[in-house]
C-alpha cells in the first residue's frame, strides 16, 4: 500500500511534506531539467523585495565543514518581475508555490505582501525576517520578538494569503519569536534560517566573504535545527515547517518526529538538484516498510522520555 | 542538454607535480559540448559537501591517446576536493553535472588567434585547439605559471599550437616574468587578433586591461567559487557593465564562464 504523504500546513494542503527552501531553488523553473516540479510538496521562491536587488559583491560563498557559508545579499528580480515573468509559468505545475518576502522597512514588507495578495498561484507567503532593518540601525527584524511581532502584524493586515513566518536561529530563545509570530497571526512558523558565521582567510588575514559574515547551512546545523524544532513544538500550536541540513529522508524524519508538519530541503538542492523528490520518495518507502498509512501519523511522535 | 549523471572513472593520469588528467565515461554529451563549458563534479561518499567546477579539457577527438567514449578533465590538487578526486582509480564512481555554461565563441574571421593560459587555466584549451585545427585555424599560445612545475600538458600544447611562449615567475621555464610581457609585445605589433584567456583572476584582469586598451577582442574563461553550477545559488557572480554602463552582477555559471574582457567591471 502506498502511504498517504499529504499534509496540511494550516489551510495549505501539500501532496507531500517536502518543500524546497528559499534561496536554494531559484524560482523553481531552473530545476525542470532535474525533477518534476509536480512531485514536490511545494517550492519556496527566492526572497522577493519591492524592487530588484543586485546583492553583495563576491566572494559570496565558501564551503565549511559539512556546510557552507553564504552572503548573497538577497539578490532577486523583485516582486513585479516575479508576478509578470515567473508566476505565470509556475502555475502550470501542480505544486504549492510559497512566495518568500522581505524588505528593508516595515512598509516594504507590506508592499510586497499587498502585491502578492490575490495573485493566482501563490499558495502562501513566507516572511523572511533575517534582514537588516535600515530604519533601525540595521537590527535584524527577526532577532527580536517585538520587532518580529510588529512586522507579522503589519503583513497580516496586508494579505489574506496563509502566512508563514521564517524564524532566525540567531536568538537567545527561539520559543519567544515563535510565540510572537503565533500571537500576531502567523499560520505557521518555518525554522530555521541560517546561523550567522565567519570564515577567515588566514594568509590574507581577511574574512573570506566580502560581507564579512554569512549564513551557515548544510548538515553542520542539522542537530541545532532539530533541537529548535522540538523546542518550538512545545511552545506554539501552529504548524511548524522544519529545515536545516536535510540531505535524506532519514534527516527529514528527524524533523517530522520532533514536531514539524512539513520540511524544506536547502543546501542539498545545490549538490544534487533532484534531491527533494528523492527525499519524498524515500520517505514514502520508509513509511511503507513500517506499515504506516500516513505521514501525519508520525508528526510530533518523538518520545523524549525523561528528557522531556 | 544539461543532466546530472553518475559515471565511471576510466583513468586518472598523474601528470606529475600535482596535476592530473581524469578520464570518465561520456554518457553521450561530448558531441554537444563546447570547449570552455564545464562540469560540476562530486565524489560520492567523500567528506566534501559541494561539487566543484571543472572545465572540459578533452572532448571526443581531442587527445589521440584517449580511451574512446570518454571525456577528460585537467585539474591540480589544491584542496580537499581535488585531493579526493586524485585518489580515484579505474571503476570509481563520479557524480557529474553538465554540460554547464557557455563555451568559447568561434574566432573572428581573418584574425590571428592567441590563447593565454595561466597554470591550470590551460584546461579548456586542448579541446579548443583541436576544434580550431579542424576548422583549419591556427593558434599561438602564451603559457605562464609560477614555475616549471605548474605547466601541465606543455608538451601537448607544443605539438598542437603554432607557437608556445612560456613565462614563469621564477624563470624555471621560458622567460622570467608574467604572460603580460609577451602579450604586450604581440599587441604592439598590431593586426587583427582574437585573444582567449583562462587563468587566475589577477592574470585575467591584467590581460583584459591590455586587450581593451589595444582594442583587441578578448574572451575570458572565468572561475569562481560556486555551489550549484546551474544558476540558482548566485554564489559565483562577477561585476560586469550593463547596457547603460551601470555595474551589475552576472553569474559565471550561466552567463559565463566565458565573458568578453570589454564587459568586465572589476
Amino acid at each position: 500500500m502506498t502511504p498517504d504523504l499529504s499534509v496540511e500546513v494550516g489551510t495549505v494542503r501539500l501532496k507531500n511534506p517536502v518543500l524546497t527552501a528559499s534561496g536554494t531553488f531559484g524560482y523553481g523553473l531552473e530545476f525542470q531539467p532535474f525533477l518534476e516540479l509536480a512531485e514536490l510538496g511545494g517550492l519556496v521562491t527566492k526572497g522577493l523585495s519591492p524592487r530588484p536587488r543586485r546583492g553583495n559583491p563576491p566572494e559570496r560563498i565558501v564551503e565549511t565543514p559539512a556546510g557552507m557559508l553564504n552572503a548573497i545579499g538577497l539578490q532577486n528580480v523583485g516582486v513585479d518581475a516575479f508576478l509578470r515573468d515567473k508566476l505565470p509559468k509556475l502555475r502550470a505545475f501542480d505544486t504549492a508555490v510559497v512566495a518568500n518576502v522581505f524588505g528593508e522597512t516595515e512598509a516594504e514588507y507590506v508592499e510586497v505582501c499587498e502585491k502578492l495578495d490575490g495573485a493566482a498561484g501563490v499558495a502562501a507567503i513566507e516572511l523572511n525576517l533575517s534582514c537588516p532593518n535600515t530604519e533601525c540601525g540595521g537590527m535584524i527584524f527577526g532577532n527580536d520578538a517585538a520587532s518580529l511581532g510588529a512586522i507579522t502584524r503589519a503583513c497580516r493586515r496586508a494579505t489574506k494569503l496563509p502566512m508563514w513566518v521564517k524564524l532566525s536561529p540567531n536568538v537567545t530563545d527561539i520559543r519567544e519569536t515563535a510565540r510572537a509570530a503565533e500571537a500576531e497571526g502567523a499560520d505557521a512558523v518555518t525554522l530555521v534560517n541560517t546561523f550567522v558565521g565567519m570564515v577567515v582567510d588566514v594568509e590574507r588575514r581577511r574574512p573570506v566573504l566580502a560581507n564579512v559574515s554569512g549564513g551557515l547551512s548544510g548538515p553542520a546545523i542539522r542537530p541545532l535545527a532539530v533541537w529548535m524544532t522540538w523546542q518550538v513544538r512545545g511552545a506554539v500550536k501552529i504548524p511548524i515547517v522544519g529545515m536545516g541540513g536535510i540531505m535524506t529522508a532519514r534527516d527529514a524524519l528527524e524533523f517530522l518526529l520532533a514536531g514539524a508538519t512539513a520540511v524544506q530541503t536547502g543546501t542539498v538542492n545545490f549538490v544534487t538538484p533532484s534531491s527533494a523528490v528523492t527525499v519524498a520518495r524515500d520517505l514514502s518507502a520508509w513509511l511503507s516498510k513500517r506499515g504506516i498509512g500516513s505521514v501525519r501519523e508520525i508528526v510530533g511522535t518523538l518520545d523524549a522520555g525523561r528528557a522531556s | 542538454m544539461m543532466s546530472d549523471f553518475a559515471t565511471t572513472v576510466v583513468r586518472n593520469v598523474d601528470l606529475g607535480r600535482g596535476s592530473f588528467l581524469i578520464e570518465f565515461e561520456d554518457p553521450g554529451i561530448g558531441p554537444t559540448m563546447r570547449p570552455a563549458q564545464f562540469f560540476m563534479i562530486g565524489v560520492p561518499g567523500g567528506d566534501v559537501l559541494l561539487r566543484r567546477p571543472f572545465s572540459v579539457c578533452g572532448l571526443p577527438g581531442t587527445f589521440d591517446d584517449a580511451t574512446p567514449g570518454t571525456l577528460q578533465v585537467l585539474y591540480r590538487v589544491y584542496g580537499r576536493a581535488t585531493s579526493l578526486l586524485s585518489s580515484l582509480r579505474r571503476g570509481a564512481r563520479l557524480d557529474v553535472l553538465g554540460p554547464l555554461g557557455c563555451g568559447f565563441e568561434a574566432p573572428d574571421a581573418g584574425a590571428q588567434i592567441l590563447l593565454v593560459a595561466g597554470g591550470i587555466g590551460s584546461a579548456p584549451f586542448p579541446a579548443f585547439l583541436k576544434e580550431l585545427s579542424r576548422a583549419g585555424r591556427k593558434a599561438s599560445m602564451i603559457y605562464g605559471a609560477r614555475s616549471a612545475a605548474e605547466l601541465p600538458l606543455l608538451d601537448w600544447f607544443g605539438a598542437h599550437a603554432e607557437r608556445v611562449t612560456v613565462t614563469t615567475d621564477d624563470g624555471s621555464a621560458g622567460a622570467k616574468g608574467l604572460v603580460t610581457a609577451p602579450l604586450s609585445e604581440r599587441l604592439a605589433r598590431g593586426g587583427p587578433l582574437h585573444v582567449y584567456a583562462c587563468g587566475p583572476n589577477p592574470m585575467l584582469k591584467a590581460v583584459a586591461r591590455l586587450a581593451v586598451e589595444a582594442e583587441v577582442r578578448c574572451d575570458l574563461s572565468l572561475e569562481a567559487p560556486m555551489a550549484c553550477g546551474f544558476g540558482v545559488c548566485l554564489g559565483c557572480v562577477v561585476p560586469v557593465k550593463g547596457p547603460q554602463g551601470e555595474k551589475r552582477f552576472e553569474r559565471v555559471c550561466v552567463e559565463g564562464p566565458v565573458m568578453p574582457a570589454s564587459r568586465m567591471a572589476w
